[in-house]
């Protein structure tokens, strides 16, 4: 089921009339089967888009269609979705069972499919043993896994989970994560969920969202939102280590870095913000001549610490080609790995 | 016979699915139905119910509740304040012969035995009352946080004991009462049989029959009230007590306090808001005590042939119901009126003391 | 082999339980058939019922043959009298029923690790009970049962058991007369003696303050139970023993005088009595239960215009006192309103009822307990398609459940309290009226005296057991709700 959203918009609107514009022009469409992540900070407004497309949250702006239906006016549980909530909210006086069972109630299915698809689901996602027991009963990942499968069971058009595995500890998270990758190939139903953590995005969506204060950064698949952001934001936001950011001017088609010149670059001359990954610098032996202020060497690799126009920048290089105690080092870098940014906008430059 | 068992477990558990699945259907209908309406109002725009939703829903929701007490609640406290300028209401042919602003009131207030003391019986009902509450409402207060402390601080037997404290809230206060006039009979009741026992000439003494005396009669009557109210005030002393974070006290243990003034100092401080408002509600349950007295003495509120009565309020003001002065409605809603200033005031009275001493 | 134990011994109880359930309804039985043969005294010319006759009966009631006869009088020849025989059964009943539920209970839950040398012995107690009550059979299986739990426990089987009891209870014996060597050391050190000594000033204070605290208990606690006690005794003395100037403070089991239930329960009425009160709480509970599910619902979920300010207005009237409502309420159901009593055609249930078939402060207490489930359970119901009305009945009344059980224990107690509503009520009606005293009014109201004007105590406190037992019993089963639910709607006020 293809999911579009056009202009969306929310304003927040509080009781002294002050308003908050929480999602702001979201335009997008999601292909039928693919699994999206809503990505961004605190407060940048994924949950209530997310909401927005359940239907628990009305937009100010803007029209949502599921497939050719316009479903901006329509209540949640007309919608045919499902969704997984933040603390699951399983019905704490109901076993497993009964839990899954509950929205078929509602449905137009006689009960022996019922009873069926409650199994078929609890299967699924790997709680088949559990039926009988009560939520308080289970730990944290089964409880999840039982409002996925909660959700899942009246085949919904789309799946949608709110930060689904932000409650669970750090080893849990891994497992469960492919989890829901699994799930989601073998049931193709075209899913979306929210989360702050963008390793975790990048780990398993087909394609993600990047928000931030309402507004759409980027729409595009992991890996080549990764090597091509769009913006400083984008760029920032994803990556670990982080994304080396600083300043540099263009002086007659030249990068200058530490008053020499660095790089060729056919762009305007003037002051840019420059980003550099910190995996794609190489030792070289013709490159830039560097300080070295610090070395980390952690197994594999080595992480120098050196200034870069009074910033400090790490760069992520094979520990083969460092020495210890090494004091200079000649760094290059790919000319298609270098990211300038307009200083004013935050887009990113082209530079052929 | 195993299998008689299981075969039986068998036929029990079909019959169960059966069941379940016919409701199941049951709803399936109901949903078809309900959505075909849907749709059908949604056609024709006639479809109310979703344009204001939460206003339509609560009034279903809430009209059964509304209703009685519009009727039972509402009407009634309007129409008291109606009766009480009444003149003269005559129930059986509902009709008055005028209007009276504060003539009920005073009806009342002049009454010989409302408060002042009547010639006759030499007790007055707000007399009575005043008594009654000034002196069981501290006492049971302060025997309820003595017994449920202690009871906080012993660890076998507690269960038992909570229950048999609890025991005089289960009963009927008249069922009770009854035992208790029997037990304070002049003439071999338990009581002074038991005073005997100890040396004190109590012979025919009498508590609540002819012959009794005022005090004796009060000391009865508080006695009983004490001892049926003091279950609710421990069961909610204990409850909050136990509720207290055990590090306060882990803390006053290490700094070498003396129980009294673990008690004096951090538990009572602590519960202070259920104190206060047990002793809200006590204050006005105990202003509004009746029952208790019927129970003793009957609905006259006196023992036989004796010259005081112990007549409440509430007693006083039911007179005016179907009592001896039966039908003078008027003279009753203004004595409720005049009852519900006295707790509104005393009400009052007990916040503004609290403020300083409650602390939440 | 030790998991084959412990099932061969819980089968073992299941069926000594079976075999107690039967002879529990069997004494059941017995007692109701026994009741119903008591007979009420005969004025040998009206031919009815005499009351007055109860003042000299010293009813013992003599089986001689097939016979039965009620002898008058302070004599008689017996060896089995009716009063013995029900008072045993009562007795039996009263052991049994409360030990049958313990050990359903316990059969259920115990496992394989909870099994000690206590589970045998009392295994071996609960046969004794067994015998005394006249349950031969159960007694023979639990003895059994013992015999197979010290195998579990000890590996022992029979001959060795017995064997090993003469040198046990020595062991016993000898653990406590030891105890008292060891504590005599000399130490030399100056600071531990000083620490030793206020040890034991410390464990002296302890003990002492234990001893207080349990005394003040003690004697709070016989203060409360004492009427109870004298209650149940005064109801089942005969009419001299009630108004003696010398009461007894125990009563022999056989002279034990059951029969003033009876005249209590038919002659007096009190039956019918407590039957109107039955139904009076039934329904009124029942619609208050419904009003204030709905109206809580409508206060915690449903967003509407006015809401604070309804329910503040609510709360306020909570303040009201109800004497102001009896005035109007009364009016209004009477001929000048609505009409249920005081005309032709009476309804007085209706007048009873309906007026206190809502009340704002369970609304109040509701309305908390139904706020307190998350709004994420609610929004999940409303994704799964779940109306309003669903979510209430299958999610937050399950949820709830506890506090609903508060309530409807709380207006039970009310309904069973009731005195000055139906005394109004039905004073109007006058003959007709008194069929539907509840029953509060019937025990003030009942004239329990003789012709001659003495009052028969015994039978004025009779009724007030019969009042009072019902309600003892339904404490007892749901001890735990209901004192937690009070105290809990304590500390939410």
């Amino acid at each position: 089921m293809e999911l579009r959203l056009e202009n969306l918009t929310k304003i927040f609107t509080n009781k002294t009339g002050i308003e908050t514009t929480a999602v702001s022009e979201l335009d997008i469409t999601i292909e039928s089967g693919t699994l999206v992540g809503l990505l961004g900070p605190s407060g940048c407004g994924k949950s209530t888009t997310l909401f927005m497309i359940a239907g628990l949250e009305k937009p100010t702006g803007g029209k949502i269609f599921f497939g050719d239906d316009d479903v901006t006016k329509l209540a949640p549980e007309k919608r045919g979705i499902g969704l997984v909530f933040q603390n699951y909210a399983l019905y704490p006086h109901m076993t497993v069972y009964n839990n899954i069972l509950f929205p078929l109630e509602n449905l137009d299915v006689p009960r022996e499919e019922a009873i069926e698809r409650v199994k078929e689901m609890a299967n699924l996602v790997g709680i088949g043993t559990l039926l009988d027991r009560k939520p308080s009963q289970l730990s944290g990942g089964q409880q999840q896994r039982v409002a996925i499968a909660r959700a899942l069971v009246k085949k919904p058009r789309v799946l949608l989970l709110d930060e689904p595995l932000s409650n669970l500890d750090a080893r849990l998270r891994l497992q469960m994560r492919e989890e829901i990758k699994r799930i989601q190939r073998e049931t193709g139903i075209t899913t979306i969920f929210v989360t702050h953590d963008q390793e975790e995005a990048m780990s398993i969506s087909d394609k993600m969202v990047v928000l931030d204060f309402g507004v759409k950064q980027q729409y595009d698949s992991p890996q080549q939102m990764y090597t091509d952001p769009d913006n400083l934001f984008v760029a920032k936001f994803l990556g670990n280590p982080p994304i080396n950011t600083f300043e540099a001017e263009v002086k007659k088609g030249y990068m200058m870095i530490n008053g020499d010149k660095f790089m060729k670059f056919d762009v305007p001359d003037g002051l840019y913000d420059i980003g550099m990954r910190p995996e794609n610098f190489r030792a070289t032996e013709d490159g830039f001549k560097v300080a070295i202020k610090d070395i980390f060497h952690i197994g594999r690799d080595t992480m120098i610490h050196f200034d870069f126009n009074g910033v400090n920048v790490r760069a992520l290089v094979d520990s083969d080609d460092i020495e210890e105690k090494q004091k200079f080092v000649n760094l290059s870098i790919k000319p298609n790995r270098v990211y300038m940014f307009d200083k004013k906008t935050g887009e990113v430059v082209s530079h052929g | 016979m195993a299998d008689l068992i299981n075969s039986t477990k068998k036929f029990f558990r079909k019959i169960g699915t059966v069941i379940k699945t016919f409701f199941w259907n049951i709803r399936r209908v109901l949903n078809n139905i309900k959505k075909r309406i849907g749709k059908f109002l949604d056609k024709h725009n006639l479809n109310f119910a979703s344009k204001f939703p939460g206003w339509a829903k609560a009034l279903l929701y809430l009209s059964p509740a509304l209703i009685v007490l519009a009727i039972f609640t509402f009407w009634p406290i309007i129409n008291a304040f109606a009766l009480v300028v009444y003149e003269n209401y005559n129930m059986t042919t509902d009709t008055i012969t005028g209007y009276t602003v504060f003539g009920n009131f005073i009806t009342v207030l002049t009454d010989e035995s409302f408060i002042v003391p009547a010639s006759h019986t030499g007790s007055s009902a707000v007399i009575n009352t005043l008594i009654i509450v000034f002196i069981s409402v501290p006492v049971s207060v302060l025997l309820a946080l003595f017994i449920s402390a202690a009871l906080n601080s012993i660890k076998p037997l507690k269960g038992f004991f909570q229950t048999i404290y609890f025991l005089p809230y289960v009963t009927n206060t008249i069922a009770i009462g009854l035992v208790f006039a029997y037990m304070f009979k002049a003439d071999g009741g338990l009581v002074n049989e038991f005073l005997s026992f100890f040396g004190v000439q109590s012979d025919g003494l009498s508590w609540v029959e002819s012959g009794a005396v005022y005090w004796r009669s009060m000391f009865v009557l508080i006695f009983y009230s004490i001892w049926s109210t003091l279950a609710f005030k421990i069961m909610v002393f204990l409850t909050s007590i136990q509720g207290i974070d055990k590090q306060y006290y882990q803390a006053a243990a290490i700094d070498a306090t003396p129980r009294s003034k673990i008690f004096s100092r951090i538990t009572v401080p602590l519960i202070s808001p259920m104190i206060f408002y047990i002793l809200v509600t006590s204050v006005i349950g105990a202003f509004k005590i009746y029952n208790s007295i019927v129970a003793l003495f009957g609905t006259s509120g006196a023992p036989a042939g004796v010259d005081y009565n112990l007549q409440s309020i509430v007693m006083y003001i039911y007179q005016f119901i179907d009592g001896s002065n039966a039908g003078n409605l008027s003279v009753a809603a203004a004595g409720s009126l005049i009852l519900f200033a006295i707790i509104l005031v005393l009400t009052l009275v007990q916040m503004q003391v609290s403020k300083k001493r409650v602390h939440y | 082999m030790n998991k084959q134990l412990f099932d061969k011994s819980n089968k073992i109880e299941k069926w000594a339980l079976f075999v107690d359930f039967l002879f529990i309804v069997l004494y059941i039985t017995l007692f109701f058939a026994l009741f119903k043969i008591l007979q009420l005294p005969i004025d040998e010319e009206t031919g009815e019922v005499a009351l007055g006759l109860l003042q000299y009966i010293n009813p013992e009631y003599t089986i001689l043959g097939n016979q039965l006869y009620l002898t008058l009088g302070a004599e008689a020849d017996t060896f089995i009298t009716v009063n013995l025989l029900i008072s045993m059964l009562v007795l039996y009943a009263l052991v049994a029923v409360p030990m049958f539920f313990i050990n359903l209970k316990k059969v259920r839950t115990r496992t394989i690790y909870e099994v000690d040398s206590y589970a045998a012995g009392s295994k071996f107690f609960q046969g004794m009970i067994n015998l005394l009550s006249f349950n031969p059979i159960s007694f023979v299986l639990r003895v059994w049962n013992m015999f197979i739990l010290v195998k579990f426990v000890k590996g022992y089987n029979v001959k060795e058991f017995f064997k090993s009891i003469g040198p046990a209870i020595k062991a016993f014996f000898k653990k406590l007369f030891t105890k008292k060597e060891k504590e005599k050391f000399g130490d030399a050190d100056e600071y531990s003696v000083s620490i030793k000594k206020s040890i034991r000033r410390q464990n002296a204070a302890q003990v002492l303050r234990l001893t207080f605290t349990y005394v003040f208990l003690i004697i709070m606690a016989l203060i409360i139970v004492i009427p109870f006690y004298w209650m149940i005794v005064t109801s089942l003395k005969d009419f001299s023993g009630a108004n003696s100037s010398n009461p007894e403070f125990f009563i022999s089991i056989s002279r034990m005088n059951w029969i003033n239930y009876k005249v209590v329960l038919t002659e007096l009425n009190f039956g019918l009595y407590i039957r109107n009160t039955v139904i009076v709480a039934l329904f009124s509970t029942a619609g208050t239960v419904l009003t204030t599910i709905l109206a809580a619902y409508a206060f915690a979920r449903i967003e509407f215009k006015g809401r604070e300010l309804l329910f503040s207005i609510l709360i306020m009237t909570m303040m009201i006192p109800g004497e102001l409502y009896i005035i109007t309420n009364f009016i209004t159901v009477s001929k000048n309103g609505f009409g249920w009593i005081g005309t032709d055609n009476n309804n007085y249930f209706l007048a009873m009822i309906l007026p206190f078939i809502t009340s704002i402060s369970y609304i109040f207490f509701l309305r908390q307990a139904f706020k307190q489930v998350p709004d994420s359970l609610y929004k999940a119901a409303r994704v799964d398609g779940c109306s309003d009305f669903k979510f209430l009945m299958r999610v937050m009344v399950p949820i709830a459940s506890p506090t609903i059980f508060t309530i409807t224990i709380l207006n039970v107690f009310g309904s069973w309290n009731a005195y000055i509503w139906p005394r109004i009520i039905t004073g109007i009606g006058g003959e007709e009226g008194q069929q539907f005293w509840l029953i509060s009014n019937a025990l003030r109201d009942t004239g329990f005296a003789l012709d001659t004007g003495e009052v028969m105590y015994n039978l004025q406190i009779a009724a007030s057991t019969i009042v009072t037992v019902p309600l003892l019993i339904v404490f007892f089963m749901f001890r735990k709700y209901i004192m937690n639910g009070i105290g809990r709607s304590g500390t939410k006020g």
